[in-house]
């Protein structure tokens, strides 16, 4: 039976310094956020506003992004940063996912 | 639904609170269908309803992707449960019916709960992209009529809980 802790309470970050993190650390991590036709704009523009503390013009604009472009990248910072992002995202069934920002040289 | 539903707010903010004005009968609706998602989280893991519940973080990398989901999935799990936990408490009619008020964090797993199961109703009705979308808004089965009316439900309790700049 899982337990009701906080999530972010008992979040762990994924420690897992492979050659691809040594190689690339100076590289951020870009979180993304996907196009799905059931979330309502307003709702993706609420969770935009509430988990990155972002303005109304500028939630908006990023929901615009996700709804014609099919995606848009919400925040570019650390990986465990960006974990919990994609992770508070997923809480609100977001489809986010993660990637280093630009491909490998 | 009765049409005086277009008129009051399902979900409101007051002072002191946010007010859940539905009846009875939607309140058991709800608390079913909080049930129903329960029995869904606690199932087996690949049910492909759960999908939209349990995104990819890692697409394009299966090992860190294998990492996250051995250490979030359970976290998941155990947020969603919670949540559901609220929702059932605080909207069941036949619980404590002194409880007309709902607090933020209780309004705000009302919206996740009901987000959840639309994604699980989306994923039932074949919704996956824009036409299909525009196909469900036409089609009228009693599964759409439920989509409906918890899209509805989902944007009175976004609008009550958004900031306004």
């Amino acid at each position: 039976m899982p337990t009701t802790l906080e999530p972010t309470d008992t979040m762990q970050p994924v420690m897992d310094p492979d050659l691809d993190d040594a190689v690339f650390l100076d590289r951020p991590w870009v979180v993304l956020v996907w196009n799905d036709p059931v979330n309502l704009m307003s709702y993706v523009t609420y969770v935009f506003q509430k988990l990155f503390g972002f303005s109304l013009e500028k939630a908006t604009e990023l929901m615009l992004d996700v709804h014609e472009k099919g995606r848009a990248a919400v925040a570019s910072c650390g990986r465990e940063e960006a974990e919990m992002h994609v992770f508070r995202l997923h809480e609100h069934s977001l489809w986010a996912t993660m990637e280093h920002d630009g491909p490998p040289s | 639904m009765a049409l005086r539903r277009k008129f009051v707010a399902p979900v409101e903010a007051v002072r002191g609170g946010w007010r859940i004005t539905l009846d009875d009968e939607e309140r058991r609706l709800l608390v079913r269908l909080m049930g129903e998602l329960r029995a869904l989280l606690t199932g087996p893991d690949d049910n492909e309803l759960l999908r939209r519940l349990f995104p990819v973080a890692y697409p394009e990398d299966e090992e860190k992707e294998a990492e996250y989901q051995r250490l979030m999935r359970e976290e998941l799990v155990a947020s969603r449960l919670a949540a559901i936990e609220s929702v059932s408490r605080t909207i069941d009619p036949a619980g404590d019916r002194a409880r007309q008020l709902l607090d933020e964090g209780e309004t705000i797993a009302f919206m996740q709960s009901i987000n959840a199961i639309r994604l699980v109703l989306g994923s039932m009705l074949g919704i996956t992209d824009d036409e299909s979308a525009d196909d469900a808004d036409d089609a009228h089965s009693p599964e759409h009529n439920l989509y409906d009316f918890l899209s509805w439900l989902l944007e009175w309790t976004v609008r009550s809980l958004s900031p306004t700049t």
